[in-house]
């Protein structure tokens, strides 16, 4: 199960990191197209939606990656019961996780329901570039439920930023 | 205020959330979750969502995975050698020498880099040993690297304001370009000091460099000559209206692809390396923006913007008086928060005031990412601090004490930039418009 669901993690990361690669090729395919002078209807909404893809597939792996900014003084000076202030940002965010997580969910059946199509010249259904955000909340919401849990039982969580190098903010 | 107990729960509740480690995009997506509840009737949660969804998919927004991705892409060539080795030869005459190279070095890296951190470390892992073989004073090698690398965030391109610019819907581009001469200033002000201090400092003789010809350090410094042409092509192509800042993002990937192509410091670890360093940190200010979102969306039912903003109105403070207050105001926040983090907080709040009191826009955003670089030097949340630490082994409290003069000169840079704004509005009014901004 451990195992499993950090290959999930990972996975849902490198699919996030594929779509940042497809960002990139996106707007280098704009600029050779307006250079050229063809057209490229939508290509700015099409960079918007994989920009929110890649940003919501990759909250869990940076979860676990301890990627995430948190203020930690207050955490520091606990010492030894720093386990409870840990539990309960835990629990904080896993209520916050799964309450964007239903609600993503919801978004994508309000515009499956209501054909939402953008407004821009792309005319993309909706619902199509709003899956991956939903998709991506979710996982966040298991991965918040996950480390809560093993918290609990193990007194440790899962995030560990040291496996990763290279600078970040 | 007539809801004034529950603006007063609003704020306990931001507190007690960031207080107590919360990460900070939940955290402001729970403060802005209460507010709603408690200042509104609307459906919270489809609301939320709508504007969470909407400010993710920006295409502004989109430069910021990117210009990540350049800085990780460089972070990992050979870069930080061939600075050195590059720079030194004509620092060496200088008066203060080599630790000039710092200063210059987090210049130059800043112009392809974003954040002050990366900066910081891709400098400092090669400066650090070479200064401390040659026996420079340990105080100033810290203090100007900590101070220097904090031009990342304000030398184009500039993860701050990026987010700066997605929050308050300006262009990125004028942001970028505003910040260009104030950096330039501020890191000759660091370079003036170094001279100065070298002068009088009695502990400062480090061991000289053996002498070089000019060709020679032509020859050294052709390594730089990459580097130098793509900050021109990312600077270059926003600043001539070329490219939006999205577009020089993607053009500062490819390039800094090209570039570590050919010192075969490419290959796929290092790229798939990259490429994931890149997703978990746009992932990491994505969440916050999300949160931030949401959070503006909910400060603007609670009205405390623009209660705010009369009540400041109200007091008819003069513009100094009112920068005075939010330097203050900046500075205490950043000794908790990192950079970005108390933008987007603190934004929605502040805008307002800034517009009613006839500030300009672009000009603010240079000024606050000097205030929220002097918070990355400043304990007991100062980033550079924390990443000097784990690089030199030294406590807190010395590479905090080693920084201070360049705090001390960031404070003098706001004043510089107050009493002559035009350092930072007279680029961007005289750049070419872009293709759509």
């Amino acid at each position: 199960m451990r195992r499993f669901l950090d290959k999930l993690y990972l996975g849902a990361g490198a699919l996030a990191a594929l779509c940042l690669l497809i960002l990139l090729c996106i707007i280098v395919v704009q600029m050779v197209c307006r250079w050229l002078g063809i057209s490229f209807p939508g290509s700015t909404a099409y960079a918007g939606y994989f920009m929110a893809a890649a940003s919501f597939l990759a909250f869990a792996y940076a979860l676990n990656a301890d990627a995430h900014i948190r203020v930690s003084i207050l955490l520091n000076a606990l010492g030894k019961r720093r386990i409870w202030a840990e539990i309960w940002c835990f629990i904080i965010g896993t209520l916050a996780s799964c309450y964007l997580a239903f609600y993503s969910v919801r978004l994508v059946q309000g515009s499956i329901r209501w054909n939402d199509i953008s407004q821009g010249r792309d005319a993309t259904p909706l619902w199509v570039p709003q899956v991956p955000v939903a998709i991506g909340a979710i996982l966040l919401a298991i991965c918040f439920i996950d480390n809560l849990v093993t918290l609990l039982k193990t007194h440790k969580h899962n995030l560990n930023g040291e496996k990763f190098t290279g600078p970040e903010v | 205020m007539e809801n004034f107990y529950a603006i007063m729960i609003f704020v306990f509740v931001l507190f007690l959330l960031l207080g107590s480690g919360v990460w900070v995009g939940l955290a402001l997506l729970g403060v802005a979750f209460v507010g709603m509840e408690l200042f509104t009737t609307r459906p919270v949660g489809d609301a939320m969502m709508t504007t969470i969804w909407s400010a993710s998919s920006s295409w502004t927004l989109s430069a910021l995975p990117l210009f990540i991705w350049m800085g990780e892409v460089l972070f990992r060539t050979k870069l930080s050698e061939d600075m050195f080795k590059g720079l030194s030869p004509w620092m060496a005459r200088l008066p203060g020498g080599l630790i000039h190279t710092n200063i210059v070095g987090c210049t130059v890296f800043a112009a392809v880099s974003g954040s002050s951190a990366a900066t910081l470390t891709t400098v400092g892992k090669m400066s650090i040993p070479e200064l401390r073989k040659r026996e420079y004073p340990e105080t100033m090698v810290i203090g100007t690297l900590a101070g220097a690398a904090t031009l990342g965030l304000m030398i184009p391109p500039s993860l701050t304001l990026i987010v700066y610019g997605v929050t308050i819907n300006e262009s990125i581009t004028k942001l970028f370009i505003a910040g260009i001469l104030p950096g330039l200033f501020l890191a000759s002000m660091f370079m003036l000091y170094v001279a100065v201090m070298s002068k009088l400092s009695p502990n400062f003789s480090p061991k000289p460099e053996a002498p070089m010809s000019f060709m020679e350090r032509v020859a050294n410094s052709r390594f730089l000559i990459p580097v130098i042409l793509l900050i021109l092509l990312v600077i270059g192509s926003m600043y001539l209206g070329f490219a939006t800042a999205t577009e020089a993002a993607a053009f500062g990937v490819l390039g800094a692809l090209t570039l570590a192509a050919f010192q075969g410091s490419l290959n796929w670890q290092t790229f798939v390396a990259s490429l994931m360093g890149a997703t978990r940190t746009s992932a990491m200010i994505a969440l916050i923006l999300a949160g931030a979102a949401f959070l503006s969306l909910a400060m603007g039912f609670t009205g405390l913007p623009r209660a705010l903003a009369e009540w400041i109105g109200s007091l008819e403070l003069s513009r100094f008086e009112l920068l005075m207050a939010l330097l203050v105001f900046y500075i205490v926040i950043g000794c908790f928060l990192d950079g970005i983090s108390s933008v987007v907080l603190t934004i929605a709040v502040v805008e307002p005031m800034i517009r009613q009191a006839g500030i300009d826009i672009i000009w603010f955003g240079i000024f606050i990412v000097v205030v929220v670089e002097m918070a990355q030097i400043t304990p007991p949340i100062g980033f550079n601090l924390f990443v000097l630490q784990g690089m030199t082994q030294h406590e807190m409290g010395y590479i905090a004490k080693a920084a201070l003069p360049m705090f001390l000169i960031m404070v003098v840079m706001v004043f510089v930039l107050i009493m002559f704004p035009e350092l930072a509005t007279w680029l961007p009014e005289n750049m070419r418009q872009g293709p759509g901004g």
